[in-house]
């Protein structure tokens, strides 16, 4: 047993041992919200000039019904089958998802901005029998395919479920003036005539034989994720991860997620755990109205979001809330009705945190996670003491300490790697049992990150272990990177490192030695923008004469970053 | 001596009917209350708060309104024009001085919408410098008409088209923003509307006036032109540098220069037309306003394709989140 200082300082209310859940599965935990609140609006799609189209939780959940039933009735997918979605947020993001888990398949979300070859390899990887993928990126799936066991795509559109008028002028913008509707060349479903198939094919006997063995330990979700080795694997999220980490970080939220009164933006894309969960679960359970932003870039495309409803609360990262507080329409008239922020996926900036709550006059509080905890294992307490710069406490049920490298538990105040147990704490990486083996450890998970703990068991995370850069909470693993300019001709040998950044967290930069003729900057990064996504590719590249390397010969990273620390504070001092 | 193009031109008979039909009135009028409808669909009460907290722009804006635009016209006036004979400028300056004297036109929300400024500001800008016309248009005009025109009669000065034109203006802004106010989705299409068909008609009435008018553009003198470019495009210019000057934001600096060049044509127009029906040189008083009218689109256009880069340059890159 290990010693929990942070007991004393759960908000009132919070049980630190949290009972057993009374849902077997996410689809009981999705019905029994969708039977409360039935006649609520559940989702509202908000596109950038205000349009908008909205879901009712009893639509929500008797089209998600449908869509279950087309994939087993109609499809013949079996229990445990997993199916890719890759697409935004919209409306028919939440009817996919909670129809793939009520039809005892396997979710597999999948970054809408992965280049060819990543789909091909997280597809193949996943053996995903059938695609939902947004009409929009469709193009890229002729060169996919061939290389994957997909049998099924369905095509969504992002105007889906908008009123009529409405989703044709959308149409209308998207095919003449934007024209980012390319014609899909691979034979493909319509998501509408999909749902009308299921709907027919569809008993209620049926239903309930879907789930029939799914229980708190069945895969849920292949969450992808380079982990600490960077090569991309599958988190196994269980059903019952997914449950508990909902039920974990509401009760930290407490009095301030108030059921069937919060109307809460998500703009932070919901393939991702953390919006996945804190956003899609956690406010369909307790009857929010999520307010839907396909895309938050520019900053403003979230004015109208901020002028139409009367949004409670914002979950978002770092590079968010600092956009928006740079936005003078939104530090003019800060939401009025604003309840409380979370902040996730990448450390808050402590200057972030007290300017937000200066602006708004509501709390803005900082958790941390990792897609392997699906993904919160700690969150400062709401309402309770928070404490700025740090992760805050374990959520309840939760165990985190830090261990030196034998594994033995440090002292309050000492650095050592952040290991947690939990309920959230996944099954183990898809198909990879070496690597499960290197991160689960008696049911330990190692985080690969660098922490301590003060006395009132808050924890700081000081650096992280491995050399992954976190660009604006995406992840970005050097190998992945240097092995791409290493193919650029002219490069004799290159590191990738992090360097600080004031917008992103952390920015790519390429160290790069060259023969001659050498390459050029811009040549290395287009060449990286085109085999890997955007946030990948460096953004600069430093020519230099030799590269720091182990004997050997493993580059020496640390070393990197410490030159380029050690410069810029000459440069400073200059 | 008159060269003798000048007396062909002072011979020629310059129709109103001819530069202006009823038909291009009436649709001018429709024009504006679709685009005023479609900018109030854009439009929140909170927009007009925050314009009010920040006043500089407002200020500015009056100042160049009826300080930098009524000089302006009246130097090219003086510069230009007044170099040809008398029988011609005449007539033609009072058109040109009632140009720089009118408020800022309703197309100047259009260009801002278009090159991506601040909207509500423009808006308000225009409403404003409307409200103010009542008072400063007459005052202005009677300034410059007696060092102009020393021996002419004065003019009346219609303070009810004014007025009508204010209110014009209004209502359709007023309709659309409560329209937006129940239904997003109604005002978003409504926005988009506007914009479009208040290009539509914009390219329209020039695709039909040029060639009508083809005869009196190649007879109009050079002195004309500058006159009628110079002060949409010198107006635009000056407006943008002051407002630079005094550390507006940039976005904000290129919606007062945007606001200030671009004059209220269609108000001139029916001004000179209510006002001078039976004037005999009513043709000639016509024209600047009409080619003003004609140049500005273009002149503005290209002002908002520039703008329009550098507002979007300046707009918050964010990397993808998560």
């Amino acid at each position: 047993m290990t010693t929990r200082p942070w007991l004393s300082h759960y908000s009132s209310g919070v049980d630190p041992d949290l009972a057993p859940p009374a849902f077997a599965h996410l689809p009981a935990l999705v019905k029994a919200s969708s039977a409360e609140y039935a006649k609520t609006i559940a989702f509202t799609q908000c596109m950038p000039n205000g349009m908008n189209g909205s879901l009712t939780y009893a639509q929500v959940d008797e089209l998600s019904d449908d869509f279950a039933a087309y994939l087993r009735e109609v499809v013949g997918l079996a229990q445990g089958d997993r199916v890719a979605v890759q697409m935004p947020n919209c409306l028919s993001y939440p009817i996919v998802a909670f129809g793939i888990m009520k039809a005892g398949c396997v979710l597999v979300n999948t970054n809408p901005l992965y280049t060819a070859p990543e789909m091909a390899y997280q597809f193949a990887d996943s053996g995903a029998k059938a695609l939902v993928v947004v009409d929009m990126f469709a193009n890229r799936l002729p060169d996919v395919l061939a290389k994957t066991s997909i049998e099924t795509v369905i095509a969504v559109k992002i105007s889906e479920f908008f009123p009529p008028v409405i989703a044709g002028v959308i149409r209308l913008v998207q095919k003449l003036w934007t024209r980012s509707l390319p014609k899909i060349t691979v034979e493909h479903e319509a998501f509408r005539k999909v749902l009308a198939q299921g709907r027919a094919a569809k008993s209620a006997n049926a239903a309930e034989g879907y789930l029939i063995g799914v229980g708190h330990d069945t895969v849920a979700a292949l969450q992808y994720t380079g982990g600490t080795t960077g090569v991309s694997k599958g988190a196994m999220l269980s059903h019952g991860n997914l449950v508990f980490n909902t039920l974990q970080m509401i009760s930290m939220c407490g009095v301030y997620m108030r059921p069937g009164k919060e109307i809460v933006v998500t703009a932070l894309p919901l393939y991702h755990i953390f919006a996945f969960t804190v956003n899609l679960l956690g406010f369909y359970h307790i009857g929010a109205r999520n307010i839907l932003v396909p895309t938050p870039r520019p900053p403003s495309n979230l004015k109208r979001v901020l002028e139409n409803y009367k949004v409670t609360w914002l979950s978002g990262v770092n590079t968010l809330f600092n956009a928006l507080l740079n936005e003078r329409w939104f530090t003019d008239s800060p939401p009025k009705h604003l309840v409380a922020s979370a902040a996730g996926g990448m450390a808050l900036h402590e200057s972030v945190a007290s300017r937000w709550r200066e602006v708004t006059g509501t709390p803005i509080v900082e958790g941390y996670g990792l897609t392997e905890s699906s993904p919160v294992l700690t969150f400062n307490p709401l309402g309770g003491m928070g404490k700025d710069g740090t992760i805050g406490i374990p959520v309840p049920s939760t165990e985190v300490r830090c261990v030196d490298d034998s594994g033995a538990t440090l002292p309050v105040g000492e650095a050592g790697e952040l290991v947690a147990r939990g309920p959230q704490v996944m099954l183990g990486y898809w198909q990879r049992e070496d690597e499960t083996a290197e991160t689960l450890k008696d049911g330990w998970l190692h985080t690969g990150d660098i922490a301590q703990m003060d006395s009132d068991g808050y924890f700081t995370i000081v650096d992280r272990k491995k050399d992954m850069i976190l660009v604006s909470g995406f992840n970005v693993y050097p190998n992945e990177v240097e092995e791409q300019i290493g193919a650029v001709a002219g490069v004799l040998e290159v590191g990738v490192i992090g360097v600080p950044d004031e917008r992103t967290g952390e920015k790519v930069r390429a160290f790069v030695v060259a023969s001659t003729p050498p390459p050029t900057e811009a040549s290395i990064i287009a060449y990286c923008k085109e085999h890997l996504a955007a946030y990948k590719a460096p953004q600069s590249v430093t020519f230099v004469e030799d590269i720091p390397k182990s004997p050997i010969g493993k580059i020496l990273r640390r070393e990197l970053r410490a030159q380029v620390l050690a410069d810029s504070t000459t440069k400073g001092q200059a | 001596m008159i060269p003798a193009p000048l007396i062909t031109l002072m011979q020629t008979e310059v129709s109103p009917q001819d530069v202006v039909t009823p038909f291009e009135q009436n649709l001018m009028v429709g024009l504006v209350f679709v685009i005023m409808f479609g900018l109030g669909a854009g439009l929140t009460p909170r927009d007009f708060r925050l314009a009010i907290r920040r006043p500089w722009g407002l200020i500015i804006g009056w100042v160049t309104q009826f300080g930098i635009m009524p000089l302006l016209a009246f130097l090219l006036v003086i510069g230009f024009l007044y170099q040809l004979p008398r029988e011609y400028a005449a007539p033609v300056a009072l058109g040109a001085l009632l140009m720089g004297s009118v408020p800022a036109g309703t197309t100047s929300n259009i260009f801002t919408y278009f090159s991506k400024g601040n909207l509500a500001l423009s808006v308000i800008m225009t409403t404003n410098s409307t409200l103010w016309a009542i008072l400063m248009t007459p005052i202005v005009l009677v300034l410059y008409g007696r060092v102009l025109f020393p021996d002419e009669n004065e003019f009346q000065i219609p303070i009810f088209n004014i007025v009508v034109t204010l209110v014009l203006l209004l209502l359709p802004v007023i309709g659309g923003m409560i329209i937006r106010r129940y239904s997003a989705n109604i005002g978003a299409v409504m926005e988009l509307l506007g914009g479009f068909f208040g290009l539509f008609f914009i390219v329209f009435l020039m695709a039909t006036w040029v060639p009508r008018n083809w005869v009196l553009l190649s007879d109009t003198p050079w002195q004309t032109y500058v006159v009628a470019i110079g002060l949409g495009l010198f107006g635009i210019f000056i407006a943008y540098l002051l407002a630079r000057a005094i550390r507006l934001h940039p976005m904000n600096a290129r919606t007062v220069a945007l606001e200030t060049g671009i004059q209220n044509g269609p108000l001139a127009l029916a001004i000179v037309l209510l006002t001078f029906e039976d004037h005999p040189d009513l043709g000639l008083i016509l024209i600047i306003p009409a080619l003003y009218s004609l140049f500005i689109v273009i002149v503005a256009t290209l002002v908002t394709f520039w703008f329009r880069r550098a507002n979007v340059a300046e707009e918050q890159k964010i990397p993808n989140l998560l």
